[in-house]
C-alpha cells in the first residue's frame, strides 16, 4: 500500500465585488483591502461575475493592493465580464492579475 | 441639442452613467460601444468632479448636452471648474503597461480609457467654460 499526503496552508482574501465600480464605490473597495491587509494575504481572489461596471478607480484599487500588500500578492479576477476584460487588456493590467473562471487553491 | 444638468459632485457618476446609456441606446450604439462611451464620460466626469471643482476648492454643475445627427452621437460636457485639456496629458505607454503592477503609475489611466473608447475626443474652452466632446459613431441603419 501506498500513501501520500501533501498540505498546504495560505492565506487568502476572498471579495464578491457586483453592480458597478466607480470613483464612489471604490472608496468602499479601496477601505476593503485597507483591512485585510492588515492579514498579509498570499492571494487576493475577487468574484466578480456580477459587476457590471469598472472605471480606472477600481483598476487604482488593484494596483493600491499589491503596492499595499507586497509584490508577492497573486490577484485572481474570477469571471469578469467581456467589458472589464477589455479594460484590464487596454491599460496593460491582465500581465499583473490573474483572469480567471474558477479559483482553487 | 438635448441638455441635462447635474451637480459636480461624486453622487452625480452613477445617474451621468445612466443618462449616457440611455442615449447610446436610444442612439442605437451596440452594447460594447455603450460601454466605452459610459465609461469615457465616467472618466472624465470623474476628473472635472474631483480635480477640476473639489481640490480646487470649487464647486458647480455639469452640463451635458447630446445630439444625434449625421451618423454620430456627440454628447458634451460643459462645466465652469479650472481649465483642463485632456488631451494634452501624459498618457501611459507600452513600457508602462508592461511594468509590473506595484511599479505602475497611477494617474492617466482613465484619460486613456476615455481618448481610446470613444472614435472622437476633442476638448475645447469656451466662453469660461471646459467643454469635453466625445463622438461615437452611429450605424443610420439602427436608428
Amino acid at each position: 500500500m501506498s500513501f501520500f499526503i501533501t498540505s498546504e496552508v495560505k492565506k487568502v482574501a476572498i471579495m464578491t465585488l457586483s453592480g458597478e465600480l466607480d470613483s464612489l464605490s471604490s472608496r468602499e473597495f479601496q477601505a476593503e483591502i485597507e483591512k485585510v491587509a492588515a492579514e498579509s494575504p498570499k492571494d487576493l481572489v475577487l468574484l466578480v461575475e456580477n459587476l457590471s461596471f469598472m472605471s480606472s478607480a477600481g483598476l487604482r484599487v488593484l494596483i493600491f493592493s499589491k503596492q499595499k500588500i507586497g509584490p508577492d500578492l497573486s490577484i485572481y479576477i474570477v469571471k469578469p465580464q467581456p467589458v472589464i476584460v477589455e479594460t484590464l487588456e487596454k491599460t496593460g493590467l491582465h500581465h499583473s492579475v490573474n483572469i480567471v473562471d474558477e479559483y482553487s487553491f | 441639442m438635448e441638455s441635462k444638468l447635474f451637480p459636480g459632485t461624486l453622487d452625480s457618476l452613477d445617474p451621468i452613467r445612466q443618462y449616457v446609456k440611455e442615449l447610446s441606446q436610444q442612439a442605437g450604439l451596440d452594447k460594447k460601444a455603450t460601454y466605452r462611451l459610459t465609461l469615457a464620460v465616467d472618466e472624465i466626469a470623474t476628473n472635472i468632479i474631483l480635480y477640476g471643482y473639489e481640490q480646487a476648492g470649487r464647486s458647480g454643475d455639469i452640463q451635458v448636452l447630446s445630439e444625434l445627427s449625421d451618423a454620430k452621437l456627440t454628447v458634451i460636457f460643459e462645466d465652469k471648474a479650472i481649465p483642463f485639456d485632456p488631451t494634452t496629458k501624459d498618457l501611459p505607454d507600452e513600457e508602462d503597461f508592461n511594468k509590473p503592477l506595484e511599479e505602475r503609475q497611477i494617474g492617466g489611466m482613465g484619460i486613456w480609457l476615455t481618448i481610446k473608447g470613444v472614435d472622437e475626443f476633442k476638448y475645447e474652452y469656451v466662453d469660461d467654460k471646459n467643454r469635453n466632446i466625445f463622438i461615437m459613431h452611429v450605424d443610420p441603419t439602427k436608428t
